[in-house]
């Protein structure tokens, strides 16, 4: 791995804590997935506080379409929800999220909220089975992934939510799922 | 998950907390920390008993601790997935979120407590642990400072920082490795106190978890003793090599000994030990079966 300055010793502080807010804006930008707060640090001097320059990124950006969210463990730049029609209008953005339907919805909301959970799992739910077509629909566009196999014959995948699932719902973990714990005391989401 | 004790097996004695330190709750500061500090050491005398089959007691508390912690992450899982998703994953497999958080557990109580040892902790940065590690004062109230101060700087890093603060603890208290504690006795809400609370809550849940490692500790030196007893008749190759394992992780399948014994004979040997009453089956299947004490 490359060197990099981090502490920034010779600059004024104020040109040293703008160069920090840069880098982070930087990497945020070049990644599609939520940056875990462990690698932003490896960027800014160990003795900035890394929420302050956050803080500081976002309201930079407040004119800006785009914001810094918070999802799951991690930081990402993600286009402001306001700006969605515009930006389905202009580009083919129809391979993502969007492209999913009512059908492909419930199969997911049920591994979000059953997960870790398999095939057969969703068939004693939707009672008639799930195509392997539809589960990979949903992980192609990184909102599933395979869990632990589960303990049966034949030693089947299940599948879980990704950090993917978090960010295109906005939600920051799965405590944010919409009344988890009313489904949950309803006997409709396992123990 | 209970531990029930069989008055037949031969019981090395070993008191129990004082029944003031463990009844009735207390809302006081210096009152719940007189309590949690005869809890633990209480439970200092309970780690040095001849018997205790501590890298197992540790491994068990940290599958408790893992538990508890996804439970506060909003997942599901309980203690069963937990050991099915680590025991029976095959190399490669996904452990699932669950299921690493299990393994980072596993993990901190295995490894020496130091820096080093403990990262990379998911979801925060080496610099913190060591910070962390090197924090002054009084050991629960640096634990507590711990959580609150991990927690502030990522709220969503439970793991971390429940793995952090019984390491913290340990560290304060010259033990060599975590023993997973404040995790067992704090609920999802205390996690989220602050500043006196917070500690209050720390020196409760120190209070509670104590005693149940202690009485887990005698539970397993009681069936630890048991294997022990019925060891000489077994005929397996191996068998030796095989107990050993079995004193020192909460579970194992029987695919875990094939490099000591065939496939069928661990199996056998495995269900030899359960007829013995010195093994249980842990998870009431037929198959993909996991064994401990």
């Amino acid at each position: 791995m490359e060197m990099i300055d981090r502490e920034l010793a010779e600059l004024p502080p104020e040109l040293r804590w703008r160069e920090w807010m840069r880098r982070i804006e930087a990497v945020l930008f070049t990644s599609a997935t939520p940056v875990p707060r462990a690698d932003l640090v490896r960027v800014v001097w160990q003795g900035a506080a890394l929420d302050l320059l956050l803080e500081d990124l976002a309201a930079e950006l407040a004119d800006r379409p785009y914001e810094v969210v918070r999802v799951g463990e991690g930081w990402m730049l993600r286009t402001r929800p306001a700006y969605g029609a515009v930006i389905r209008a202009a580009a083919d953005v129809g391979d993502r999220e969007v492209g999913l339907s009512e059908r492909d919805l419930a199969v997911l909301a049920a591994i979000a909220y059953h997960q870790p959970i398999t095939r057969d799992g969703l068939k004693d739910i939707f009672g008639h089975e799930i195509s392997r077509d539809l589960i990979g629909r949903l992980a192609a566009r990184n909102l599933i992934a395979p869990g632990p196999r589960a303990p049966r014959r034949g030693a089947p995948y299940t599948y879980v939510t990704t950090p993917g699932f978090l960010a295109a719902f906005g939600l920051a973990d799965l405590r944010d799922l919409p009344d988890a714990e009313a489904l949950r005391d309803a006997g409709l989401a396992g123990e | 998950m209970s531990f029930t004790s069989d008055p037949n097996l031969s019981a090395p004695p070993r008191s129990a907390l004082p029944g003031w330190a463990v009844t009735c709750h207390t809302a006081d500061p210096e009152d719940a920390a007189f309590r949690a500090g005869a809890a633990l050491a209480h439970l200092q005398g309970v780690m040095v008993q001849p018997g205790l089959p501590l890298a197992l007691w540790r491994d068990r508390l940290a599958l408790e601790a893992a538990a508890a912690t996804v439970r506060c992450s909003g997942r599901s899982e309980g203690l069963a997935e937990l050991r099915d998703a680590l025991h029976l994953a095959r190399p490669g497999d996904p452990l699932g979120p669950a299921g690493e958080i299990g393994q980072a557990w596993r993990r901190a109580v295995t490894r020496p407590l130091t820096a080093r040892g403990l990262t990379p902790l998911s979801g925060v940065a080496p610099e913190l642990v060591r910070r962390e590690l090197a924090r002054p004062g009084a050991p629960i109230a640096r634990a507590a400072a711990t959580l609150e101060a991990v927690l502030s700087e990522a709220p969503r890093a439970e793991t971390a920082a429940l793995i952090l603060a019984d390491a913290v603890l340990a560290k304060v208290l010259g033990w060599d490795w975590i023993v997973p504690l404040l995790a067992n006795g704090l609920t999802p809400r205390e996690l989220r106190r602050d500043g006196d609370e917070l500690r209050l809550a720390c020196h409760q849940a120190v209070v509670r978890a104590a005693a149940r490692a202690a009485g887990l500790a005698q539970d397993l030196a009681r069936r630890a003793a048991r294997l022990h007893a019925v060891a000489p008749k077994l005929r397996a190759k191996s068998a030796d090599a095989a107990i050993a394992l079995f004193l020192a992780q909460d579970a194992l399948a029987p695919m875990a000994l094939t490099h000591l014994m065939s496939d069928r004979a661990a199996r056998r040997f495995c269900d030899r030990l359960v007829a013995l009453g010195a093994l249980r089956e842990l998870t009431g299947r037929d198959s993909f079966r996991l064994y401990g004490l």
